[in-house]
Order: C-alpha cells, then structure tokens, then sequence
C-alpha cells in the first residue's frame, strides 16, 4: 500500500477524532485570516494612519495571535497523535520506520488540513462579515466609521502560506513524538503516567509572591509609575502564572489529596488524581489560556468602558449641548430658525456672563512643573450663579454650599498631586481673603481658562463692588458664553450641519456636543470593535483548544470509566466525576484570567478612566461595566464546557471500541 | 447456604438481525455455597469468560435466571445493578484493571469512597487487609511502578475491601510469572478460608485448577463435567488433566 492511499483509509477510519481536529483547527484558520482581513480593511488602515498607537497595538495583537496559534496547533496535534498512539505503534511493530511514520502523519496533516484550510478561510469570509455587522449593529449602535469586510485576496493568499508553514512545523513536532514512544507503550497501552507533577510549597508561595506583587503595583494609584512598572507587572504576573501552573496548582492538588475527608469521598478521589495525572500536559496550557484570557478580558473591558462612557465623557468635557461665545441679536433670530426648521425643540438656553478675578498667590509647583502663578487669572462664580450654572448642564456636577472666606477650586485636568497642593491655598485680595477648601475637576465652569474659583455670595458681592471681579474682555468687548441643551442632541446631524454652519465665522469660538461625542466614538468605537473583535477570537480559540485537548484525552481515560463502572460506579457517579474532571480545567483558567483582568483595569483605570470618568469612585463604575464583559467571556466558556462535557462523556461511555 | 443459583442460562451474541448468532452460553445451571471455592475450566472460547461476567452482572443472559442471596438479578434496574455490584461482587481480571492515574492505595479503597464511607473506617479496613495480603510496602506507589504480582494483589485487595459476598476472577493468573501466580492463589486460598468469601475462578491454568474444591468445565457453551477436590491432591491434579485433555484445552 502506498503512503496517500494509506493515508486516505487512516483519515476515513479516523474521521471522527478528525472531525474534531478540523472543527478547532478551523477556528485558528479563521481567526486569522479574519485578523488579516481587519488590517486589510480600508476603513482601519486610515484610522490607523494617523496614530501608530494603534498600529502598534494590533501588531502586537496580531503577534499574539500567530504565537499562540502555533502553540495551539502543535499542542493539539500532539495530544492527537497521543490519542492514535495505539494505531502507531502498530505501524512500528509491523516494521515501518518512525520516519515513514512520520511521513504517514504529514501527509495526513497535510490532506485534512488542506481541506481545513478552505473551510476555515470560508468561514472567515462569512463570519467576519456576520461578526462585524453584529458588533456595528447591535453593540456599536453609535459607531460611524464604516467596517465592511470584503472578500480580501491578500489576506487569503497569506493565510494558506502561514499555514503550510506551520503545518510543516507540526509535522516535525509529531515527529519527534513519534520518536519518543516506544514500542512497549504498544502493550502497556496508556498505562504509564504523562508524567505527575508533584509540585512544590515554595513553587507555590513563589508564584502566590510574583502575582501578588504584580497586582500591588498595578494597584498604585500613580499614573507615572504605573506606566513605568507595565513591564515589570506583566513579567511578573506571567512569570506567576506560569509556575503557578507548573508547580503550584499540583500541590494544591496534593493538598487536597492530604485532606482525607474530602479527597476520599469517590468522585473526589477519581477526579482530583485524574487531573493530578495529566497536570503535566495540560498546566502550559492553562497557564497560557489564563495569560490570554486575561488580555482578551482587559481588552474587551476597556473598549465597552470608553465605548460606554463616550456619552458620560463628552459632557463632562463641555457640559452643554451647544457652547458659543459672543451673542448678537441677528445670530439669536438665526439659530431659533435653525431649530424651528428642524422641529427640535430646546430644553434651555441660558446666557453666562464669564467674569475673572486675579488674586495674589504664591507660586504652585507640581512635580517641577507650574501649576499656579501670581499672574494667571481665575473664572470666577458666585455659589449661587455657578449652582445654576450646573442645574443648566447636562454634566451631573453637584451642587456646592460655600461659607464665608472659602472657596472651592475647579481645575479641568486630573493630575497627581493638584489636590494636596491646593488645598488650604490662601488667595488674597485687597482687603480679604479666601481659602480653598476643596477641588474639583471638571472641564465644565472654565470657558477657555484653566483655573476656576467659586465663591460665597456675600464675599462675590464685596469683590464686585472693590472692582476686583471684573468681567472678561475679548476683542475689546465684554465675553459670553451661550449655552444650550436641545433634544436628541447626540444623533442629529443634519441638526448639528445647519447650526455649525449657521455658526461659522459669526461667533468667536463654539463647540457641539454633537461633534465632540462623535469624534470619541470614532476612535472609541473603532478600539472597542477591535477589542471585542480580538477577543472574541481569542474567547473561540481558547476554548476550542481545551475543547479539543479534553475530547484526545477522553479517548486515552475511556477504559478507566470502563473499569469504574466495572466496580459498580453509578450514572449519577459518573456524571459527577466527569463534571469535576472538566470543570477545573475550563474554570481555573477562566477565573485567573479575569482575576488579572480585574487588576489590569485598575491600572487602565489609573491611566485612562480616572480622566475621563467624572466620577468620585471611577474604578467602581469601570468595573461594573468590565463584569458585563467578563459575564459575557464565562457565559462562552460555559457553553464550550457543556459541549465538551456532553462530547467527553458520550466518548467514555462508548463501550465498544 | 447457598448463595447463587444459575437457571438454564443462555447467551447468544449477534441477537440484532442479519449478523450471524453465536450461541456462547447454552442452558447453564448450577448452584454456589456460601465458602465455596469454584474453578471454572474450559478451552480459549468455550464461554467462560462469558459465564463469568454474566455472574458478576456486568452483561445481560439472552435467557434464564441467575439468583443471589434470592435476588433475581435480572430484575434488577441498571443503578440497581451498579449497586449490587459495589456491595456483593468483587472482581478481578486478568489484566489488574487498576486506574493508573491512582496509587495502589487509592485504587484499593476506590469501591468503599464510592459508597460514601467516611476516612477513618477506610483507613481502618485498608490497614488490616493491606496487612493480610501483604502489600504494605508498595501501597503509595503507581500501578506502573510495581510489577504485575504486586498489581494482581492490588486488585485482589480492591476486589474484597468491601468485603463481597462472592469474588469472581477472571484468570487472574493468566498474567504472573509461576512465583506470583502461586503467591496469588496461596492468597485466594487464604481469602477463602479467612473470611469465607466465596469464591469464582476461571482458569485454563492446572496448577491454579488444583487449588480449588470443585470445578465446572464448560465446552462450547455447555457445562461438560464437573470434579471435586477430594483428600488427594495429587489424584484431583491427574483428574484435572485428564479432563482437560478430553476437552482439547491446553496444558501448561
Ligand atoms: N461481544 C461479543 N460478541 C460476539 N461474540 C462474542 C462476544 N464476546 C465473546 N464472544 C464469543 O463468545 C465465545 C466465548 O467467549 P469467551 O467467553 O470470552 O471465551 P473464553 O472461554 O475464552 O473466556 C467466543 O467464541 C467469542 O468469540
Ligand atoms: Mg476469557
């Protein structure tokens, strides 16, 4: 017989174990040739023009990917030939040379995976379109830019040849598996060990040390450190993780099988050392899924948080719907028109007249830089007319009560170190002074100055008279600033064209809501389509490796549940030890990852959300809006739990064979 | 006292239509004592096999009844079945059927933390049996850390940890060297007398026949003779072979 017909007749004998080799070897196809696809795409090439953050960040993506895809398909061609280990020994008895052997299995590789190749780059063309226009339509309602994938011959062609690459690296790794069994393994069946991982108390505490003090620096609440330490966190939290894997879940397991009462009662005893057993083969690749998960996690998190907050973030910056400075009557007839036409109604219209004060301070340095000089000038607000100010406003600002010969300070930048300098500042008038004794961040009150004052009614009114408020001048007249809410003010276009229109070259300066909100949803819905995007890649292949490994081994631990029920194991037994058998491998995982995650968002908290959240407790509110994400990454894993489960356990149950 | 009671049992393979029937057992009956210790004889294919894991419940008979303790097991319900195989049957095989993934240890009282006993009285009876059948030394170790006569003692232990009414071995020998082989039966042997478990061996083995008080030899499917043990050994060892000659099974 020759090697392709031999080949043919293994792949139909075969076909069920290889029908489960296509179905995960078909989503590493897919996920990318729809990764190239992305780049490819007309729409992210341009965002991407502009700012190489984001190309650098895909790129890496993208490396992530290609390591882990290798790392996926040799893992799971591995445990598949373990899973034949019988048939090749076979093979080997009858005199076939391992090299032949493995030509036998390459070919095989080659013809299913050939095959593989176009069903996973079909779904990719079919998919990637599904996805992308379920992500833009249901979950990126707001999002402009235009994703259409389209039939890419780029990134066809270079997906076949990364994968015949890495078919070709395949081949050589089931080579050397080949060459480490030996022809005894034949009689002994799967009677020797992979290999038990003992562990070790120190291995433990060590990797418990690393993840701890990683998470502790990325709990610093210093932005400049934190993304200083970035490295040396991810170092340390991956370098924990791995021997966590390695050398610190065995002794739990060890520990537990120390505990008497629990590990003796029967489901515990034949799941715990049924795990125990294959630590070895399978820690690398929890470890691995837990690192990846915890970035598809914090990738996902991040895009619907800034995605979330892109309405909560554009009023917090301009507070209004419509901000211009100057007011001349014929503008007024104009932009009522403007409305009428457009039969939109407005909610309020208010008229701020901006005033400035100029008190003797001394100077204010943070972190060697200027903050506060005797020569700026502040915005200025009674308490009463600020509180108006922000009754007006669509930013949830509260409002403020000031006591005599206080004042509050609003600031519009979040930086380290404002607060403790500014607090309990004295500014001196003429004939009084005030204390500052409390800060606020917001954007809102400012009107193009940075620094802002509120003060008690009575203490404005004594500096009014004293002429130290004075209003502000622009172009030799007195400025103002109009504000107006209106409704459905984020989705009107047309609305938003004819009054910036009617605007231009009439007013000094004005600013829409409208604009302000779609520029971030540009770039955030952009970051969240390509987090949710990769992630949900990352959510499938991650799963459908634990999938497929879980289904190999189901074929080498059938005589076991065989025996087990030899002995006199109940349906109910079984079932509970095939839950516990699977659960740890998908859940621990799963749950590290998210763990990670949870800090990795503090710390993007601390970069990011803090500034753009205007919220006393931002971590709280990012979180929130990360557990939607992270229920959505366990509801997947659970589904491909259950499948696994239902497919483990019809393979172990299958008595014949 | 008895208790099993085999009634005309049948098994036919290939019931499904259009496969060829093969009738491996025809009209088997015969009755066990409580103490017994019964060899079952017969040519590679005559059906023991067959016999035996219809006794232990683990295959159905095409027809006829088999009763224990005035049970009738084919009555029983499939949990039912798992139940009475935990609580009355032990077994053990030719190839050990130990769960490599486990030690010697946790194979033995795999039977008894399936049943829900607490630790202390686990520990308690693994002690004395371990002790008994001397495997104390190996007992933290791996199934494929110890040789094949360790492995067979293992399973010897597991099958009667929950001490079994009736043990059924299914040519438990078939896989030991004469040294272990002979330390094994010395052990059923003591198994016998020491608890008065009784006891269903096949065998195609002589030597291992000789330890027993009475054997049923089956050819093709039928039970063909039967021999007790008498006061002589030596004249029960000849009576053996000359059967086993007639029956055209091997000698060894
Ligand atoms: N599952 C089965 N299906 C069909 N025939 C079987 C099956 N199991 C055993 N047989 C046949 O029944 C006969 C008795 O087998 P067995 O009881 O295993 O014999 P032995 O006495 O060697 O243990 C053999 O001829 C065998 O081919
Ligand atoms: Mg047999």
């Amino acid at each position: 017989m020759n090697l392709l017909t031999l080949a043919l007749r293994n792949i139909r004998l075969n076909r069920k174990k290889y029908i489960m080799y296509v179905f995960s070897m078909g989503f590493s196809i897919f996920t990318v040739y729809t990764f190239l696809a992305l780049m490819q795409n007309n729409y992210v090439k341009m965002a991407f023009q502009f700012d190489t953050r984001y190309t650098m960040i895909l790129t890496s993506f993208g490396v992530i990917i290609l390591v882990f895809v290798l790392f996926f398909l040799i893992s799971s061609n591995n445990s598949f030939i373990r899973a034949r280990k019988k048939e090749i020994s076979t093979y080997s008895l009858f005199g076939m040379t391992n090299l032949r052997i493995g030509k036998l299995l390459f070919l095989e590789t080659m013809l299913v995976g050939t095959a593989t190749l176009a069903i996973g780059i079909g779904a990719g063309i079919f998919f990637s379109k599904l996805m992308a226009m379920f992500l833009l339509d249901l979950c990126l309602t707001n999002f402009v830019g235009d994703i259409s994938f389209t039939i890419d011959p780029m990134a066809m062609v270079v997906t076949a040849l990364l994968f015949l690459i890495i078919f070709c690296m395949m081949g050589l790794s089931a080579l050397r598996v080949i060459y480490q069994f030996e022809l005894v393994d034949l009689f002994k069946a799967d009677k020797i060990s992979e290999g038990k991982q003992k562990g070790s108390v120190a291995v433990l505490i060590l990797s418990l040390i690393l993840i701890t003090s990683g998470y502790i620096l990325a709990s610093i609440n210093n932005s400049m450190v934190v993304v200083l330490g970035a490295i040396p966190i991810l170092i340390l939290v991956i370098s924990g993780t791995y021997l966590f894997f390695w050398g610190g879940l065995p002794k739990v397991l060890g520990l537990i099988k120390r505990n008497k009462r629990v590990y003796y009662g029967g489901v515990n005893l034949i799941s715990v050392s049924a795990v125990s057993h294959r630590m070895k083969s399978i820690a690398s690749v929890m470890a691995t899924i837990a690192v990846l998960s915890a970035v598809a996690a914090t990738a996902i998190a991040t895009g619907f948080t800034l995605y979330s907050n892109a309405e909560r973030n554009t009023y917090s910056n301009i507070g209004f719907d419509l901000v211009y400075y100057g007011e001349k009557v014929a503008l007024q007839d104009e932009m009522h028109g403007v409305f009428e036409t457009n039969h939109v109604n407005i909610n309020r219209k208010d008229i701020v007249e901006l005033n400035e004060v100029d008190p003797k301070t001394e100077s204010i340095m943070i972190r060697e830089r200027k903050h506060l000089s005797d020569e700026d000038s502040f915005r200025v607000y009674s308490e009463t007319k600020y509180n108006s100010l922000i009754m007006a406003s669509k930013n949830n600002l509260e409002s403020v009560q000031i006591p005599s010969g206080k004042a509050y300070y609003i600031f519009p930048f979040s930086q380290e170190g404002i607060e403790d300098a500014m607090l309990g500042l004295e500014l001196d008038f003429q004939d009084s002074a005030v204390q500052i004794m409390k800060v606020i961040r917001s954007n809102v009150p400012g009107f193009g100055l940075d620094h802002t004052l509120i003060l008690n009614d009575r203490d404005y009114e004594v500096l009014v008279r004293s002429n130290e408020i004075t209003p502000s001048q622009m172009n030799g007249r007195t400025l103002t600033a109009t504000v107006i809410t209106y409704e459905a003010a984020l989705s009107n276009k047309k609305l938003n064209n004819e009054l910036e229109e009617a605007l231009t070259g009439k007013v000094e300066r004005y600013r829409t809501a409208y604009s302000l909100y779609n520029e971030s949803m540009e770039t955030f819905g952009l970051i969240c389509f390509i987090g949710f995007f990769m992630s949900g890649v990352f959510i499938l292949m991650t799963a459908s490796l634990l999938y497929f490994k879980q289904v190999m081994a189901a074929e080498e631990e059938r005589h076991q549940y065989k025996m087990l029920r030899r002995i006199g194991m109940e349906d109910k037994t079984e079932r509970q030890v095939i839950q516990k058998r699977l659960l740890p491998v998908f859940f621990i995982p799963l749950a590290i990852g998210i763990i990670h995650s949870i800090f990795a968002m503090k710390t993007a908290d601390t970069i990011i959300f803090s500034n753009m959240i205007p919220v006393e407790n931002s971590y709280l509110s990012v979180l929130g809006f990360s557990t939607v994400m992270y229920l959505a990454y366990a509801v997947v894993y659970g589904v491909f739990y259950l499948i696994t489960k239902s497919q483990y356990g019809r393979l172990v149950r299958n008595e014949s064979h | 006292m008895q208790i099993l009671k085999v009634e005309n049992v049948s098994k036919i393979y290939g019931t499904k239509r259009n496969s060829n029937k093969y009738t491996a057992l025809r009209n088997i009956s015969f009755e066990v004592n409580q103490g017994d210790f019964i060899g079952v004889m017969g040519a590679s294919g005559s059906g023991k096999t067959t016999l035996l894991n219809i006794l232990g419940s683990l295959d159905k008979p095409t027809t006829g009844n088999y009763i224990m303790n005035g049970q009738n097991i084919g009555d029983l319900q499939r949990n039912q079945l798992a139940k009475h195989r935990m609580e009355n049957i032990g077994f053990i095989f030719q190839d050990y059927n130990l769960l490599e993934t486990m030690t010697l240890k946790e194979n033995i009282i795999l039977p008894l933390s399936l049943m829900g006993m607490d630790a202390k009285t686990i520990e308690a009876k693994l002690a004395k049996l371990a002790g008994d059948l001397g495997i104390v030394p190996v007992i933290d170790k791996y199934p494929y850390e110890v040789s094949g006569g360790e492995q067979q003692r293992a399973a010897a232990c597991r099958a009667l940890i929950n001490n079994p009414k009736m043990i059924l071995a299914d040519e438990p020998t078939g896989n030991l060297d004469s040294k272990s082989g002979k330390d094994l039966l010395n052990l059923l042997s003591f198994i016998n007398t020491e608890y008065k478990t009784t006891i269903l061996m096949v065998t195609h083995d002589v030597f291992a026949a000789s330890y027993c008080q009475k054997i049923l030899f089956i050819r093709d499917g039928e039970i063909y003779n039967e021999l007790y043990a008498g006061s002589d050994k030596k004249h029960f060892f000849d009576s053996i072979i000359d059967v086993m000659s007639m029956l055209g099974g091997e000698r060894k």
